[in-house]
């Protein structure tokens, strides 16, 4: 889908927004290296740095990951969602689907922290393992991310409710929702690589 | 109402979920190594494919050229270093 | 008083450190009594700390660069003094380690990295005809990430102990279990904060690049020097979030007890070799990219002629940028990975010789038939050809894994790597700056002594490293702090000693000239001194606050040569208002809260920690809500600017 050049939505109406979507864009590609770094680390440490501590298999359970997965597929889909209702001018369904958005993400992040306090009730600990060291840096960089995206998405939807929706604050939560994309896709491979791969 | 739930988005969140389910059953069936690994790369790169085009609209703006340049480059470098680091962390004491 | 023990530096019975961390007490007294008596402070604080100008903020990064090569250069006069006799106890084995981990991160992040980005920051806009980087407030914070980095890195010789694992900082050496001390805490710390700063100005070049180009400068009419900068940014978004997480790791081994590192529960430490490299080997290609950008553009001026092959140079970079990625493993083909990892990496590693030597036959066919003038940047240059050519054929011999069984670990390979980034880099740097500083400040350097400097420098490079290709190869380890009379290193050891002395001359010689010229060179340069050929020189010496009163229009790779020579048309249009970006201390303030929270975090001092976060955030939340629009710098300003210089171009 190509945008009509003559009458660019407002994320996009300044100089300065596009610049500030395309650095986006690069600061994602630089992310990619960033989970994938991670990544390496955890297909090194799964096969030989278990040690005397548990296995991937020994310590993943499906239910909270399906929920994870759920939760976060679907904010995913109610951000794409949000940005569709600003490019219509509809600022009040904008703003609801950010809630929903956010409200989606803090179930994520519950539910990721039961699974950690899951972990260390069986033994499975930062300090047991290079194993389970790599793996929940990888998983709590990826947490980090989403926390941070929760108080980034609240300060946007208070400037939007203050301001309403301008080139500067059209533009931050469109860029707001490729960062919450891009999480999303980082939870899938996680989804993929860590959780199913280690219980396949 | 329609209006906010556009027909591309919504077959991409359903098509999304679909994929989650496909990957799933490296789970729930019994099969080698090798294929569920395969099931598992096919069903997230094309997860992340239908976000990034569908959700992140990275082909809409004059800017896309450079936008899916970063990106297909960031990909490469990562799958290099993934694969260059097993390769000497582990591949290659066993080869 | 347990709770200040851990801020004293080990016991050194060494008088000598006292007697600096005393100098050094008294110089930043000096100075600050020095701004408040010339009463500097507004000036400093408007002009300078809270600039957005990019060529303010090159300006800066250069200036820190310089200071950081002295503090590095003393530290390699102290190891080459300490090795220039057998037996030698100048300094002691502690003292020795420290002082060869320290010279090589300051050497290679807090100089080579700043001098290459500050450069990067005050040339590319101006060769692409802008008016500032895209992110103007962002490049500042960069700066100040980095300064703060460089400070606590720098901190750490009189507060708690400098790092003492090396610069590649291997583990299980670097865990607590055998480096005690807080050391490697900085290491972790300074560098994570100045690489975030890195990573912003990857982003922020290429963003520039990419959109800010004048009109009608399509990729292909880049000069080469934004070419080497684009390309040196791609393979710093690429690579310095690898060395983020690695540094993480580390952090988590030495002050959360995990076993990322270590050798036991499955930890690997040379999972921290891997990791370190799949960032350094790239790192060597974004620090000599830039060199050989600004190469380019010198040996096209002082050849007199358009540089030869464009097209293969820019082809070539790319190619390198790719393949510097995939060559990481040659730097431990020792750890026993057996023949066919180590042939992959070692082909591909030769690979990389090919595009590098496409380069220098450029260079050569450039000069070939070209009308040459000798100034000081392009002797810098001629020399540069033959002494990397000499480095990257030890590279290509370094490459070959089952030769390096040999050579690993030996001065042999620090003989190479020096010989490539001292003339890569450092010529290229020292040529850079002489060959810009009349953009930057008027008035040009003095030729004689600059090329006294050249010839202190040179003589002294070939002095200090090629006795090491020697000695390396009759099996001299490095980072020893001494040998024995027997091994008979000693003879060829004095005369590295007295080539670091002869280098260090050359330095301060710069030094010297930089004042002399200050005090006796004319001012009335010109726009054009050295009769050169890309956009940067299309406007005036020194270069506006604007840069351009009229945005160019560019129609060829050389606009300037074009516009003097072949009546192209670069200024088309009138003066208009021009939007600029405002000055802020808010990049300041966030990078100090960022040194604190590195500090405290070294120590673990968990409520400094929560306080300087809290700044972080705070810092953060201030930024989203600020309306920041810039401001316009009025026609009539601009026309009586360029008046002074003589008429607008």
């Amino acid at each position: 889908m190509k945008l009509d050049s003559q009458n660019l939505p407002l994320e996009y109406s300044t100089e300065t927004n596009k610049m500030n979507i395309l650095g986006f864009w690069i600061f994602l590609s630089a992310e990619i290296m960033l989970f994938a770094t991670l990544f390496t680390s955890y297909f090194v440490y799964v096969d030989r740095g278990v040690g005397s501590g548990p296995a991937g298999a020994e310590i993943f359970e499906l239910p909270p990951v399906l929920i994870e997965t759920f939760l976060l597929l679907t904010s995913s889909f109610t951000i794409g969602l949000a940005v569709h209702a600003m490019r219509i001018g509809r600022v009040k369904a904008m703003i609801g689907f950010m809630v929903v958005t956010l409200l989606l993400g803090a179930g994520f992040l519950s539910v990721e922290i039961y699974e950690f306090i899951h972990f260390y009730h069986i033994g499975a600990t930062l300090q047991t393992s290079g194993f389970t060291a790599t793996l929940l840096t990888t998983l709590g960089t990826h947490g980090a991310h989403v926390t941070f995206g929760l108080f980034w998405g609240i300060m946007i939807i208070v400037q939007v409710l203050r301001g309403g929706l301008n080139a500067r604050t059209a533009n931050k939560s469109f860029i707001f929702s490729l960062y919450w994309h891009f999480l999303d896709v980082m939870w899938i491979f996680i989804f993929s690589f860590i959780y199913l791969k280690g219980m396949m | 109402m329609k209006e906010l739930f556009p027909l591309k988005q919504v077959n991409g969140y359903i098509f999304s979920l679909l994929l989650t389910v496909v990957a799933l059953s490296v789970y729930f069936f019994d099969m080698s190594f090798a294929m569920g690994l395969t099931i598992l790369i096919v069903t997230a790169f094309i997860q992340a494919g239908v976000q990034l085009v569908v959700f992140m609209h990275a082909g809409e703006s004059e800017d896309k050229g450079g936008i899916y340049l970063h990106t297909i480059y960031g990909v490469a470098v990562a799958i290099l270093t993934i694969l260059g680091s097993l390769l000497a962390m582990i591949w290659g004491y066993m080869i | 008083m347990d709770f200040l023990d851990r801020f004293s530096i080990p016991p050194h019975d060494d008088p000598m450190l006292y007697a600096s961390i005393v100098a050094i007490g008294l110089v930043s007294i000096a100075i600050v009594f020095g701004v408040t008596y010339f009463k500097k402070w507004g000036y400093l604080w408007n002009n300078w700390l809270t600039t957005v100008d990019h060529k303010r903020i090159g300006i800066m990064y250069i200036i820190s660069a310089l200071l950081m090569l002295f503090r590095g250069g003393a530290d390699a006069v102290m190891m080459r003094l300490q090795t220039a006799v057998p037996d030698n106890s100048f300094l002691d084995a502690q003292h020795y380690n420290e002082v060869f981990t320290t010279h090589g991160v300051v050497m290679i992040f807090f100089m080579a990295m700043a001098f290459i980005i500050g450069m990067m920051n005050f040339v590319v806009p101006l060769q692409i005809g802008a008016r500032d980087v895209a992110f103007p407030r962002l490049n500042a914070l960069s700066f100040w990430l980095y300064f703060a980095g460089a400070m606590l890195f720098n901190v750490s010789f009189v507060v708690g102990g400098s790092p003492d694992a090396g610069w590649t900082n291997y583990y299980p050496l670097a865990g607590t279990e055998f480096s005690e001390h807080v050391g490697v805490n900085y290491y972790n710390w300074a560098l994570q904060i100045s690489g975030i700063g890195t990573l912003m100005t990857g982003i922020n070049f290429i963003a520039t690049i990419m959109k800010m180009r004048a009109p009608g400068m399509k990729l292909m009419k880049m000069p080469m020097f934004t070419w080497s900068a684009l390309i040196t940014n791609l393979i710093i978004v690429f690579a310095f979030p690898v060395l983020t997480i690695a540094l993480l790791m580390g952090t988590l081994d030495r002050q959360f007890f995990t076993n990322f590192f270590t050798t036991g529960d499955g930890g690997m430490d040379m999972m921290w070799a891997n990791l370190f490299w799949v960032w350094g080997h790239p790192e060597v290609y974004i620090l000599v990219l830039p060199a050989f950008g600004i190469y380019s553009q010198i040996i096209a001026t002082f050849s007199q002629r358009n540089l030869y092959g464009y097209k293969s140079m820019v082809a070539s970079m790319v190619i390198i940028s790719l393949l510097s990625f995939m060559v990481w493993v040659h730097h431990f083909f020792t750890m026993g990975q057996g023949a066919v990892a180590n042939s992959i990496f070692s082909i591909t590693t030769m690979a990389i010789a090919v595009p590098t030597g496409i380069k220098i036959f450029n260079w050569l066919l450039t000069m070939w038939r070209g009308k040459i003038r000798f100034t000081t940047p392009m002797m810098y240059s001629v020399a540069f050809i033959p002494l990397f050519t000499i480095g990257g054929v030890t590279g290509v011999m370094l490459a070959m894994a089952s030769a390096d069984y040999q050579y690993h670990n030996t001065m042999f390979l620090v003989a190479h790597f020096h010989n490539v980034i001292i003339p890569g880099v450092v010529f290229a740097m020292i040529a850079g700056l002489i060959y810009y500083w009349p953009k930057m400040f008027g008035f040009m350097l003095n030729e004689r002594i600059g090329k006294w400097a050249f010839w202190n420098i040179v003589i002294g490079f070939c002095l200090s490293f090629f006795p090491m290709y020697i000695t390396g190869l009759n099996g001299q380890a490095r980072r020893m702090y001494t040998y024995s009379e027997a091994s008979g290193f000693g003879p060829l050891s004095m005369v590295s000693f007295f080539g670091a002395l002869l280098l260090a001359v050359g330095f301060v010689i710069i030094v010297y000239n930089v004042y002399y010229s200050f005090r006796y060179a004319p001012r009335n340069v010109g726009d054009d001194p050295w009769n050169a050929r890309s956009l940067e020189w299309a406007t005036h010496n020194p270069v506006p606050e604007y840069n351009f009163a009229i945005t160019p229009n560019v129609d060829s790779e050389e606009a300037f040569w074009d516009y003097k020579k072949n009546g192209h048309d670069l200024f088309k249009g009138e003066i208009k208002d021009i939007h600029m970006p405002n000055n802020s201390g808010w990049s300041i303030i966030l990078a100090g809260f960022f040194f604190v929270f590195g500090f405290f975090f070294v120590f673990h001092v968990w409520v400094g920690v929560i306080i300087a976060f809290l700044g972080i955030i705070g810092c953060l939340i201030y930024r989203s809500f600020e309306k920041d629009d810039g401001h316009h710098i009025h026609k009539e300003e601009i026309e009586e600017t360029e008046n002074k210089f003589g008429g607008a171009k």
